[in-house]
């Protein structure tokens, strides 16, 4: 057996190895895409780190800190998601702001028959199924039932909802045309043009503000606040505009 | 706390029509196949056991292609009103396909475990085929199918990926138990989840339980 | 009654071919078909009953064709009016021995039930004897009563002709002599057409049939 070798492979590859950092990145579902072009513009600047990208409802990925996943970025699409990991100690409140802003569209599946313009339409006979993220534990659903409820409409439209995991998956409904209608933000309709069309954006009670913090015992707390520091600069902030986020 | 229960009378409810549909469905797949001569015979009966293999989320995306509004068949379904996705009915729908191997592997060992001679001797006795199958064939394969049909049952009872895909997550109408256990985690309401699978296991270990009591007893032997 | 066998066939084993020709013209009632294991007898009474179709000859019983290559004629099983008591009597296990015995009266897809029972089934019962047994499993009796049962499960269905593979062949040695004269008094009293095929020559002394013997697939003895 040739010791010498596999220690040296092991100490190249071992951990504590300078230039070998994985950064775990927690987002919400509907950063998929932004984030997915910030990580490697992160990474074409910091060679040797690689961004480790896991998208998720918002509290579904809080849960995962919460109970010790090995995450050292959270960033949630509403402040009640970012609420719950405070309060459960999951992340370093000093490191907590808010990074973005975005808006919640009614979608309709592209060439749909249905004629829905406003919320209010969807109260008629023709609509069938309203997709939206389950407000137990997706925050655009919380933001929608928010604003319906402000209308008055909550109650009949979730008679007809169909309750998604995360907005992605709402979107997926829309696009698919198994729903008639859907509730996303204005970020997922630009991602999935061709096949949903947004006919109004809805007015929320509470602005669309998505907090970024460094998760609390992060192995990588300076990594993590380097690329917090970018999703920040001028440069993360234009990659996140060209998906449609807004200034926070 | 409520909640519990609309959840697994929906589980049960889905899981009875899957594993009825399959009794019929598994049991003259295994019968055909337990009588069928030919090469093709081992290739098709490993397509047919191709729901036991793939992943449900796999079977669950096939489905959502084949039956979603826009799908194959599904387009044609929507133009004579017949939804299946989002709907108990597609839940019973992926339920049976995943569970479809268990009864059909098992009916087929169980036709084959039959002696010939004895289809044979009814043949001469002057019935036909499908009385031969009903009068012996089927009472002597009873107690495999019924094996299979438990497993069946308990799989149906379990099925969650196919059937989020399929049927979604809508509370009173797709919101199975394990479903609902599955949403009531991503909530972080562990008190809920915590019943519903207690729920989930006493249900199970008493269909367990009681199919075992029904199970049909070895040919000639009468109660014990 | 006459019985007029001719039979050809070409049967494929695991890798051997085995070849069966065999003719049989006969006008008695008691037609006994002998020969040693692997002969070809089983072949013969399966192809008669209709549980195998020759490649080619024709087989007449009582006048009726039941199979002609020639003329494409091939009776299935059930019409051919002709019973068959298997060498392990092929009892339905899940039967009762009533139940057994009545199974051929109805050809429907239910079963005789276990509570009420045909007259004919009555009878049969009594003929043979098994009025003791009727209710009870396949599995609880012994292999003389079984046997009978077998004869009885036959018989109730009113065949032409009776075929026994082997019917003594089960049984202890001490009780095949008894069963063997069973078997010729019923056949006296009821008149029935026999055609047994054995291996042991004390059952075709016993039996005194029209004799004919078989080896390799041929008959090669025919008085």
């Amino acid at each position: 057996m040739r010791l010498r070798p596999i220690m040296a492979l092991f100490f190249l590859v071992g951990p504590g190895s300078a230039g070998a950092a994985d950064l775990v990145v927690s987002a919400a579902s509907s950063l998929t895409d932004a984030f997915g072009a910030v990580a490697s513009a992160y990474e074409a600047r910091h060679p040797g780190t690689h961004v480790v990208l896991n998208f998720a409802a918002s509290d579904v990925l809080l849960r995962q800190i919460a109970s010790g996943a090995p995450a050292d970025v959270f960033a949630s699409a509403d402040q009640a998601a970012m609420d719950k990991a405070a309060a459960a100690h999951a992340i370093d409140p000093s490191t907590r702001h808010d990074f973005a802003t975005n808006r919640l569209v009614l979608v309709v599946p592209a060439g749909s028959p249905v004629a829905v313009k406003t919320p209010r339409d969807l109260a008629a006979g023709t609509v069938r199924r309203v997709a939206y993220g389950d407000p137990a534990s997706v925050p655009v659903g919380r933001y929608t039932k928010a604003a319906l409820d402000r209308q008055g409409l909550w109650e009949d439209v979730s008679a007809k909802g169909v309750p998604a995991q995360n907005v992605r998956q709402a979107l997926d409904y829309v696009s698919r045309g198994e729903v008639d209608a859907g509730f996303v933000f204005a970020t997922d309709a630009a991602v999935a043009k061709g096949k949903v069309t947004t006919v109004s954006e809805v007015p929320t009670p509470t602005p669309i503000s998505y907090p970024i913090a460094i998760v609390a015992g992060s192995k990588q707390a300076s990594e993590a606040a380097a690329f917090d520091a970018f999703v920040q600069s001028p440069d993360g902030r234009d990659i996140l505009t060209r998906f449609g986020f807004r200034a926070p | 706390m409520a909640d519990v229960w609309v959840p697994l009378a929906l589980s049960l409810k889905v899981a009875l029509w899957a594993t009825a549909i399959n009794l019929v469905l598994g049991v003259l797949a295994g019968f055909g196949l337990s009588r069928w001569r030919s090469p093709a015979r081992e290739v098709v009966d490993s397509i047919l056991t191709l729901p036991l293999v793939l992943p449900p989320t796999v079977l669950g995306y096939y489905l959502l292609v084949l039956l979603g509004r826009r799908g194959v068949f599904g387009s044609w379904l929507d133009r004579m009103g017949i939804e299946l996705v989002f709907t108990w009915q597609g839940a019973v729908i992926a339920s049976t396909l995943v569970a479809f191997p268990l009864v059909q592997k098992a009916a087929r060992a169980a036709f084959e475990a039959v002696d010939p001679q004895l289809e044979s001797a009814a043949r001469v006795l002057g019935l036909r085929e499908a009385a031969i199958f009903f009068r012996v064939s089927l009472p002597l394969a009873a107690r495999g199918i019924t094996a299979g049909a438990l497993l069946a049952f308990a799989r149906a009872l379990g099925e969650f990926g196919a059937t989020l895909m399929i049927a979604g997550n809508l509370p009173g109408r797709t919101q199975t138990l394990s479903v609902a256990i599955y949403a009531a985690v991503q909530a972080g309401d562990d008190r809920t989840a915590a019943i519903m699978v207690g729920v989930t296991s006493v249900t199970c270990v008493a269909a367990l339980l009681l199919a075992g009591w029904l199970s049909p007893n070895p040919p000639g032997r009468g109660r014990r | 009654m006459s019985v007029d066998i001719a039979i050809r066939a070409m049967l494929q084993g695991d890798d051997r071919r085995f070849a069966l020709d065999v003719s049989i013209v006969s006008s008695e009632r008691r037609i006994v078909i002998f020969g040693p294991s692997g002969a070809g007898k089983s072949l013969t009474l399966r192809a008669v009953a209709g549980l195998l179709t020759p490649d080619a000859g024709h087989v007449h019983v009582d006048g009726r064709v039941l199979y002609d290559a020639a003329a494409g004629v091939d009776m299935p099983a059930r019409k051919r009016d002709v019973a068959y008591v298997f060498q392990d009597y092929a009892l339905f296990p899940h039967l009762t021995v009533a139940q057994n015995v009545g199974f051929g009266l109805a050809h429907g897809w239910l079963n005789p039930g276990r509570r009420a029972r045909d007259a004919r089934v009555s009878r049969w019962i009594d003929t043979l004897e098994l009025g003791d047994i009727a209710d009870s499993f396949p599995a609880r009796i012994s292999g003389g009563q079984r046997q009978r049962v077998a004869l009885a499960r036959a018989l109730a269905a009113e065949p032409r002709i009776v075929l026994l593979d082997e019917p003594f062949a089960a049984l202890d040695p001490g009780l095949r002599g008894r069963m063997r004269a069973e078997l010729m008094a019923l056949q006296e009293r009821l008149d029935l057409q026999l055609m047994v095929i054995t291996h042991d020559p004390a059952d075709v002394e016993a039996l005194d049939g029209h004799t004919f013997e078989i080896r390799e697939g041929r008959v090669v003895a025919a008085p």
